[in-house]
C-alpha cells in the first residue's frame, strides 16, 4: 500500500514538474479544465495542470514564481503590476474569453427583471424586502463571494459602483455554493457567471437604462453585447515561458478551443 | 461479577473484530483520500505560519580610508573597501485571522539582534481596528515601515537613520484602517506611545507619542498610484546627570554680535526634566505606468526639535543620556526617481537626501569660537549634508536582485572647523546582491 503511495506521488511530482501551470480565478476553473483536457487530448505529451483558488491567489502566484500561467476574471491591479516589476517578472495580458454575470433569484422568486440601481440598493442593504422591487412580502437573503475572488470586485465595480455590500451579505467561497444556497432559499440573490447557471435558479433580466429596456443573460445577448454585465476573462503568462505555453494559448485561441468555450457556457471570442 | 465480565470480553471482542472489518473494506483510493483530507487538514494549519527573510550581501568602496558613513555604517580605521552582510533577515509570521504573532531576526557579523517582535490583534465587528504590541516599525513618514529589501536605495536617509535609528521602538499604536472590502480602506491611521529609545529597555518614565495619517490610493484604470501622509512625534529627553556627578546643562543656539554659538540656558539643569523631541513630516508618493515603464516619485519632508550632544543630533537610544544637552531645530528631507522599462528587468533610481542637524545656523558660524569664551561653538554634529545617489537595480528572478550604487556625499564647509575646511572625500560605491525568499 505504502508503495503505491509512494508511486502515486512521485507520479504527480512528475507530471506536475512537467506540466504548464495554470492558477487562479474560481469563475474560469470550468474553462481552463476543460480547454486542458481537450489540448491534451489533442496534444500528446502535452500536460496543463490547472488549480482554482482565484484571481488574486493566481496573480500571487505568477509574482512568485509558482505559475506560468495566472487566470483572472478581473483586470490585474497597480500593487500586484508593482510586484511583477519589482520581482523582474516582465508579463503578457491576453483576453481568452467574455463572461457574462447572471444575477440570480431562486425559480419560486415571481420577480424577473431589476434595474441596477435595485440591484445597488440591494447588495448595499438599502432594500431589504422583495416587495419593494415588485416581488412577495419576503426578505431578501443576500449571497456574495468572498473579496479575494474577481467577480466580487467586477459586481462591486460595474454593478454597485464601487459602493459598499450591506454588512449582513452571506460570504460564499465557490460559485457551485451561491447556486446551491439560492436554490434553497426563496429570498436568495447572488452572482454567477453564466456557464453556472442551471434550472435550480432563475437569471434576471437587467436593465442598465433605468428601466427602459430589460436584457436577461444568454450566450447571444452576451455575444451581441446587448447584455450589460459582461467582463473579459484573461490568461496573464510569464515571458520567460512564452515559447512553452505557446501552444497551449495558441490552441485556446484557435477555433477548435474557442468552440471549447462557448461549450462550457462562456462567451467566445468573436 | 464473572459474567459481567465475560459480557465485557465479548463486546470489547466485537468492537475490535467490527473495526479490523472495516479496515479490510477500505480501498487504496480510499486510503488516499484519508490521507489527503489529513494533510490537507495538516496544511491549513501550517499555512498559518509565514517563514520570509533575505540576504543583503554587499562589496563596499569609500573614497578613503575609516570614514564616517551613512551607507551602512563608518567604515573601519585602516579600510576604505569591505564586504559585509549588510542584512540577514528571517521572519516568522503566525496569522490567525485576527491575531498575529510576529518575530523577526537579523543575522550579521555583527551577530544575531531582533528587528521584531510583536502581536497584533484586530476588532472582530468592523475590521477595522487593530492594536500592535511589542517592538515594531515607528509610523512615523514612508521610508521607516518600506521594507529595505524593496527599497531601490540600499539605505535609508540621513535624517531617518540620525533621529529612528533601528527604525524599530518599544511600544503600543492602535490602527484604524477600513477593510479591503470598504471604499475607505484608503485611509489608514496610526498612532501609538513608544519607549523612544529604539528597540532597547526603558530608562525614563516619558512615553514619546507617535501618529501618522495617510491615504494610498489607485486610480479606477490602475494606472497612476499615489499616497499623501503626515506624521507627528512628540516626545522628550531626559536630562541625566554627567560622570562626574554634575547635573546636566543645557545649551542653544544664541547670537551674540556677528557669532552664533551655543549658550548656555540658565536654570536649566534639573536632572530627570525633559526636553521637548518633536517633529512634523510630511510624505508623498506617485507611481505612474506609462509605456516606457514605471515611473516613482516619493518624497518626504521632516522638521522638528532634536535634544542631542555637542557632539551629535541622534536620537537616544541604549543608555541615559549623560551628557550636556544641545538644543537643535533640524529639518531633512529625500526625493526618489525610480524608473522601471517595460520588458525588461532593470531600474534606475536616482536620490537627493538631505540632513540640516541644526537650520539656525551654517557655514562660516559653525566653528567659530565665541570671543566670550563664555558660549561654545558649533560641531562637525552641525554640519549640513546634501547625498545624491544614482543608481541600477536588476532582478534577475523574483528571489535575486542586484544592485549598483553611488553616494556622492556633499558636506557644509566651514573654514572655522577643522576638518571642514572643503568637502570630505567620503562618497561611496555599494555592489550589493540581495536573495529575498
Amino acid at each position: 500500500m505504502k508503495k503505491i503511495l509512494f508511486a502515486i506521488f512521485v507520479v504527480t511530482l512528475a507530471v506536475g514538474a512537467q506540466a504548464q501551470k495554470i492558477k487562479g480565478s474560481d469563475t474560469m476553473l470550468p474553462l481552463s479544465q476543460k480547454e486542458a483536457e481537450t489540448y491534451m487530448k489533442e496534444h500528446k505529451g502535452g500536460s496543463v495542470m490547472v488549480t482554482g483558488g482565484g484571481s488574486g491567489v493566481g496573480i500571487a502566484a505568477l509574482i512568485d514564481g509558482t505559475t506560468e500561467i495566472a487566470q483572472a476574471s478581473r483586470k490585474i491591479k497597480m500593487d500586484e503590476k508593482l510586484k511583477l516589476q519589482e520581482a523582474g517578472v516582465s508579463y503578457k495580458e491576453v483576453v481568452v474569453a467574455f463572461d457574462a454575470l447572471a444575477v440570480v433569484v431562486n425559480p419560486g422568486n415571481k420577480v424577473s427583471q431589476l434595474t441596477r440601481e435595485q440591484l445597488e440598493g440591494i447588495f448595499t442593504g438599502k432594500i431589504k424586502n422583495w416587495k419593494d422591487v415588485g416581488g412577495e412580502d419576503m426578505k431578501i437573503v443576500v449571497y456574495s463571494r468572498e473579496t479575494s475572488s474577481g467577480t466580487y470586485e467586477f459586481f462591486k465595480e460595474h454593478v454597485m459602483k464601487q459602493k459598499n455590500f450591506a454588512a449582513n451579505v452571506l460570504s460564499m467561497p465557490a460559485t457551485g455554493a451561491i447556486i446551491q444556497s439560492i436554490s434553497q432559499t426563496k429570498g436568495g440573490i447572488g452572482y454567477v457567471g453564466l456557464a453556472y447557471v442551471n434550472k435550480d435558479v432563475k437569471a434576471l433580466k437587467i436593465s442598465y437604462n433605468q428601466g427602459k429596456t430589460f436584457i436577461g443573460p444568454s450566450m447571444e445577448t452576451a455575444k451581441n453585447k446587448s447584455y450589460p454585465i459582461i467582463r473579459p476573462l484573461q490568461y496573464y503568462y510569464n515571458i520567460k515561458f512564452a515559447v512553452k505555453i505557446k501552444p497551449y494559448m495558441d490552441y485556446v485561441l484557435s477555433t477548435t478551443g474557442q468552440k471549447v468555450i462557448e461549450q462550457v457556457g462562456y462567451v467566445p471570442l468573436k | 461479577m464473572k459474567n459481567y465480565l465475560r459480557s465485557l470480553l465479548f463486546i470489547l471482542l466485537a468492537i475490535a473484530s467490527a473495526a479490523k472489518a472495516q479496515d479490510a473494506e477500505l480501498t487504496p483510493l480510499d486510503t488516499v483520500t484519508i490521507n489527503v483530507q489529513k494533510l490537507n487538514s495538516a496544511m491549513s494549519a501550517i499555512q498559518k505560519l509565514k517563514i520570509t527573510g533575505y540576504i543583503q550581501a554587499q562589496y563596499q568602496i569609500a573614497d578613503t580610508l575609516g570614514i564616517k558613513s551613512f551607507a551602512g555604517g563608518d567604515f573601519p580605521a585602516a579600510s576604505d573597501n569591505r564586504f559585509m552582510v549588510r542584512r540577514g533577515r528571517i521572519k516568522f509570521a503566525y496569522d490567525s485571522k485576527l491575531t498575529k504573532y510576529v518575530v523577526q531576526f537579523d543575522v550579521s557579523e555583527k551577530g544575531l539582534t531582533i528587528k521584531d517582535a510583536y502581536l497584533n490583534i484586530s476588532d472582530p465587528f468592523i475590521n477595522a481596528f487593530s492594536l500592535t504590541a511589542g517592538v515594531f516599525n515607528r509610523p512615523f513618514g514612508y521610508e521607516i515601515p518600506y521594507s529595505s529589501s524593496q527599497r531601490e536605495s540600499p539605505e535609508r536617509s540621513r535624517f531617518t537613520q540620525t533621529l529612528f535609528p533601528g527604525e524599530r521602538d518599544l511600544g503600543a499604536m492602535l490602527t484604524f484602517q477600513m477593510p479591503k472590502t470598504s471604499p475607505f480602506n484608503f485611509l489608514k491611521i496610526d498612532a501609538g506611545f513608544f519607549n523612544g529609545n529604539g528597540p532597547n529597555s526603558e530608562f525614563d518614565k516619558k512615553k514619546d507619542f507617535i501618529g501618522h495619517i495617510g491615504i494610498a490610493k489607485a486610480t479606477k484604470n490602475e494606472k497612476v498610484r499615489y499616497g499623501l501622509g503626515f506624521s507627528y512625534y512628540n516626545g522628550g529627553v531626559y536630562q541625566g546627570r554627567l560622570s562626574t556627578g554634575r547635573a546636566a546643562q543645557t545649551y542653544e543656539l544664541k547670537a551674540i554680535g556677528d557669532t552664533v554659538s551655543f549658550a548656555k540656558i540658565i536654570g536649566d539643569s534639573i536632572v530627570g526634566s525633559f526636553h521637548n523631541r518633536s517633529y512634523f513630516g510630511i510624505d508623498a508618493q506617485l507611481t505612474v505606468e506609462t509605456p516606457l515603464g514605471f515611473t516613482t516619485l516619493r518624497g518626504e519632508y521632516i522638521n522638528g526639535k532634536q535634544p542631542g550632544t555637542s557632539g551629535s543630533s541622534t536620537s537616544p537610544t541604549t543608555t541615559i543620556p549623560n551628557s550636556d544637552t544641545y538644543l537643535r531645530k533640524v529639518r531633512g528631507s529625500y526625493v526618489y526617481f525610480v524608473q522601471s522599462f517595460t520588458g525588461t528587468k532593470i531600474a534606475v533610481v536616482v536620490k537627493y537626501d538631505i540632513y540640516d542637524p541644526n537650520i539656525d545656523i551654517s557655514g562660516n558660524q559653525i566653528g567659530l569660537i565665541p570671543k566670550s569664551g563664555i558660549t561654545k561653538a558649533a560641531t562637525a554634529a552641525d554640519i549640513k549634508y546634501n547625498t545624491l545617489g544614482l543608481g541600477i537595480i536588476y532582478a534577475y528572478t523574483p528571489n535575486i536582485k542586484f544592485t549598483g550604487y553611488y553616494d556622492r556625499v556633499k558636506n557644509e564647509t566651514s573654514s572655522n572647523l577643522t576638518g571642514y575646511h572643503s568637502d570630505l572625500k567620503d562618497n561611496v560605491w555599494t555592489f550589493r546582491l540581495q536573495y529575498k525568499f
